[in-house]
């Protein structure tokens, strides 16, 4: 098991060094004079211009090494904001974590219970109903959704995180929660088709198992044997899929976020991504790929315990 | 597990109930004017902001030594009551009213201005935003409380158009030239940043609004309403759901297809207003360093100023204003846009769309139609992040193809055409300049001097981006940017717009408008600037804040929205009920299922 834990880990950490390397490089291949980016439409003196400049023609090296010294740390302003890019990521993780957390959450716990229900009782009406709905919502593009949503339900705000004006901190969260529905519907109808048919799909794997004869032949009614024998080994799967959705939830919902005016990480990226902020975009690729390597990480290990057929030696 | 979601649900609920009795009821509601803006403010902190919204809430934050008139854009006096440049012209004597506070009870001085201004020029950071201003500028004085002199290295027309916030010292003193590039000049502990302008900003949420409070004290008078707000919108249909349904009274910036969707919208008035910028189709006129050296591959034939004309004389201008912009502009001929009348140039020959004239230059120039019907063939690039850029270069196209030139268009993003540009790499692009005030920026860009320059072996653009070079004109730049005499520098402009126009640096397509829509069955006495056309909010100075007030309750229809405050509430009430109801629901049917399981 130490091994299997060692092996993992370290599998991890040579992802995130590769990811950090790539990352110094790929944005020094890109195109553009970015002190040019930095200086658009500022009231900016030549002197100062090629001060600025001389600061970046320093050897690649002498920057890498800089750079590795500390990645996380970096001390690079963000061109848009003038301000230290870890700190801007910092308040905007928050809200996406809420936001995309909490739509994974809702559409976790629903798709699995209808994925079950559904899979139980393969081809029933209720099967067959279920399955078409969550396909159909799952080929509708988040941001359509969101726009419907806004349309059709005038009665919640049709944006923002707060209402302006609102203190105090019950107020203030009552008022969040409110400003939380229209986007978390809106992410979460979309996600629930995934574990709906990924959690139907292995269930109906299980359901000709000679456990489940064996269960039947106990005694057991047919909800024990659903719930004790049947969906403990058909979870499995959904399980992952619910860490590797963690681990892009820092990643955020760059559309949904748009729609709704949601100052999260997904925002940021695509304000970013116009003008381009380089610095910026280099801490938030870094952070999203960390994401990943951590939750799937997580979910290798959490394997390892759930499945006693994962070898762990 | 259960047990803790209940009791976090109930909590949350038992909260939210509570709170609202609790939460004190207002006498008298303030009265609101939230404007819905599309790219949020990057920093109310003037060393550091760049984009309009930012500068926006400068303007309202603090006080100018001058202001732009809103009748006709002209420097009129603001924070100085007066001003006059001295009979040697070394110098500017700058008369600062008195009896100004800053919003901590303190006085506004000459002392405050003089400090300003020479933070700047010590400054290094500081000079970011504000260098050009300064660059002539030895040093600020104040020789007493309401006398500001600024000593300058020879005489410039800029002193009139100063636009620098005036700081508050004894707030400023404390951020060092470090620290100040990542001072947020936020509200800190509730209590409001300190300025002098008509508004305050009391709270501000990142990404999601700013809130003004008004300055009751202001020295033009107090604004007629009590807060402001600056609602971030990342999604231009959502803005405009946020107008109709009355959650803001104003919307800025509006793409014409939004602004279309809200014409016909009860209480709601859409205004397309002139603006100061302009399109155009920018020549590579041969592209050169700014010591002379060539550079890039533009076409031989462009160097020609016959071909430039004969182009711009194939260029239906009234077309792309119809069919481009939806009529919300006018067809452009010189830099400076009529929004600016006492400086913009009225070509008494306008390069009218005349292609029988097109074609006659083209062959006395020495490009003959071929056999084929062509003569050469151009490149012409458009912006990706603009629809109108690359509709514009279809039209282009297809009139080009009338006079026998043959156009590839190519669209890119604005990062790589402005990369393109700065290397000469290029026939003709599509690209548009906003124009300010002070006409001296836009006038620069024609000089020969701000064609692109090497450092090292790199060549960097500058901001040269048709290789404009004729010396006539930089002799008269040269003259205006010494002119202090307002009319008269206001001909030299003109001489310099006619030139540009005559040698088709530039053909400039139109002249478009800013589209905004607001509530104008709560809202009424903007101002706009300039008279009566312009834009009537995020122009050059505050008037419309000033003069703007809210629709008298005799005037004003029925209200159907109620405030978002106590919707909210309301509803998060409504939710919670909802999902206790729910998880009570499933736990007590968990139960029933457990007793069974035990059972059995």
């Amino acid at each position: 098991m130490r091994g299997y834990v060692l092996k993992k880990v370290g599998w991890s950490i040579g992802t995130l060094l590769f990811v950090v390397v790539f990352n110094f490089f790929l944005f020094r291949l890109l195109p553009g004079d970015p002190i040019g980016l930095y200086t658009r439409g500022r009231n900016m003196s030549p002197e100062q211009l090629i001060r600025l400049r001389q600061q970046l023609n320093r050897p690649m090296g002498e920057q890498f090494v800089e750079y590795l010294s500390n990645p996380f740390a970096s001390a690079i302003n963000s061109t848009r904001f003038n301000r230290p890019v870890w700190e801007i990521i910092g308040e905007r993780v928050w809200p996406t974590v809420l936001l995309v957390g909490t739509a994974v959450l809702v559409a976790a716990l629903a798709g699995v219970w209808l994925g079950i229900r559904s899979g139980w009782r393969r081809g029933s009406r209720f099967d067959r109903i279920t399955t078409g709905t969550t396909n159909t919502l799952y080929a509708m593009p988040e941001f359509w959704v969101g726009m419907m949503l806004i349309m059709w339900l005038p009665f919640f705000p049709s944006g923002g995180i707060n209402s302006v004006g609102v203190s105090g901190f019950l107020a203030t969260s009552v008022d969040t929660l409110w400003h939380m529905v229209l986007p978390v519907t809106a992410l979460a109808i979309v996600y629930l088709a995934e574990y709906t048919s990924i959690m139907r799909a292995s269930l109906v794997d299980e359901l000709r198992q000679d456990y489940l004869t064996l269960a039947r032949a106990k005694g057991l009614r047919e909800d024990l044997v659903r719930r004790r024998h049947a969906v403990p080994n058909a979870l499995l799967p959904t399980m992952t899929l619910i860490f590797l959705n963690l681990g892009f939830v820092i990643g955020g919902a760059i559309t949904v976020e748009y729609v709704f005016s949601w100052p999260g990480l997904g925002l940021l990226t695509a304000e970013a991504l116009r003008g381009p902020d380089i610095p910026l975009l280099q801490a938030v690729f870094l952070l999203f790929s960390l994401g990943v390597i951590v939750f799937t990480l997580l979910a290798d290990l959490l394997y390892a315990v759930l499945d006693p057929r994962v070898s762990t030696r | 597990m259960h047990h803790f979601v209940i009791k976090a649900l109930t909590f949350a609920l038992a909260g939210g109930l509570l709170s609202t009795p609790l939460s004190p009821t207002p006498a008298a509601p303030k009265v609101t004017f939230t404007i819905g803006i599309q790219s949020d403010v990057d920093s109310t902190n003037p060393f550091t902001g760049i984009v309009v919204e930012a500068y926006e809430t400068y303007a309202l934050m603090y006080d100018y030594l001058t202001t732009s008139s809103a009748k006709d854009v002209s420097p009129q006096p603001s924070l100085a009551e007066s001003y006059s440049e001295a009979p040697d012209k070394k110098s500017w004597t700058y008369k600062i009213r008195s009896g100004v506070k800053w919003s901590d009870g303190q006085p506004l001085t000459a002392r405050d201005a003089a400090y300003t201004f020479n933070r700047i020029i010590d400054g290094d950071f500081e000079q970011t935003n504000y260098g050009n201003y300064v660059v002539n500028i030895d040093k600020a004085e104040a020789t007493d409380d309401t006398t500001l002199v600024l000593h300058v290295k020879k005489p410039t027309p800029i002193m009139e158009r100063l636009a620098v916030p005036i700081l508050p010292e004894h707030v400023w003193k404390d951020v060092d030239g470090d620290a100040v590039k990542s001072y947020a000049n936020e509200p800190q502990n509730g209590q409001p940043v300190v300025g002098s302008g008509p508004f305050q900003l009391v709270e501000r949420r990142k990404g999601q609004y700013l809130r003004f409070a008004a300055n009751k004290n202001y020295w033009r008078g107090a604004p007629k309403f009590d807060e402001l707000v600056f609602r971030v919108f990342t999604n231009a249909d959502a803005e405009a759901q946020a107008l109709v349904r009355g959650e803001i009274d104003f919307a800025y910036d509006l793409q014409s297809n939004v602004f279309n969707s809200l014409k016909d919208k009860p209480g709601v008035t859409t205004r397309s207003s002139e603006y100061s910028g302009f399109n155009e189709i920018a020549f590579n006129t041969g592209a050169a360093l700014a010591d002379g050296t060539p550079i890039g591959d533009g076409h031989e034939a462009l160097k020609n100023k016959q071909v430039r004309l004969a182009i711009s004389h194939a260029i239906d201008r009234r077309t792309l204003v119809d069919r481009v912009l939806n009529g919300h502009g006018s067809p452009g001929d010189t830099f400076i846009p009529p929004v600016y009348p006492l400086l913009h140039y009225t070509p008494p020959v306008p390069q009218n769309f005349d292609l029988a004239k097109a074609n006659q230059l083209l062959d006395a120039a020495g490009y003959p139609k071929k056999a084929d019907g062509t003569r050469f063939a151009l490149r012409l690039y458009a912006r990706q992040e603009s629809q109108d850029s690359q509709s514009t270069a279809e039209f282009v196209k297809s009139w080009l193809k009338e006079i026998g030139i043959d156009v590839t268009v190519k669209v890119m993003s604005e990062d790589t055409l402005t990369e393109v540009i700065g290397q000469g790499d290029y026939d003709m692009f599509e690209w548009g300049w906003v124009v300010e005030p002070d006409p001296d920026y836009q006038m620069s860009v024609f000089t020969c001097g701000k064609r692109s320059y090497k450092d090292g072996d790199a060549i960097y653009a500058d901001l040269s981006d048709s290789f404009y070079c004729n010396p006539a004109y930089d002799e008269l730049y040269e003259q205006q940017a010494g002119e202090t005499d307002q009319a008269k520098r206001a001909e030299l402009a003109k001489r310099m717009q006619q030139l540009v126009y005559d040698d088709a640096a530039y053909a400039i397509t139109y002249y478009y408008n800013d589209l905004v829509a607001y509530r104008s069955d709560r809202w009424t006495g903007f101002t706009p600037q300039p008279d009566p056309d312009g834009s009537l909010l995020f122009q050059y100075g505050v008037h419309s804040y000033l003069t703007m007030a809210p629709v008298t309750a005799t005037e004003k229809p029925q209200a159907a929205s109620s405030s978002g405050v106590n919707g909210g509430l309301i509803g998060g009430i409504v939710a919670g009920v909802v999902v206790l109801a729910g998880a009570v629901f499933l736990v007590t049917r968990r139960r029933s299922s457990v007793s069974a399981d035990d059972r059995e």
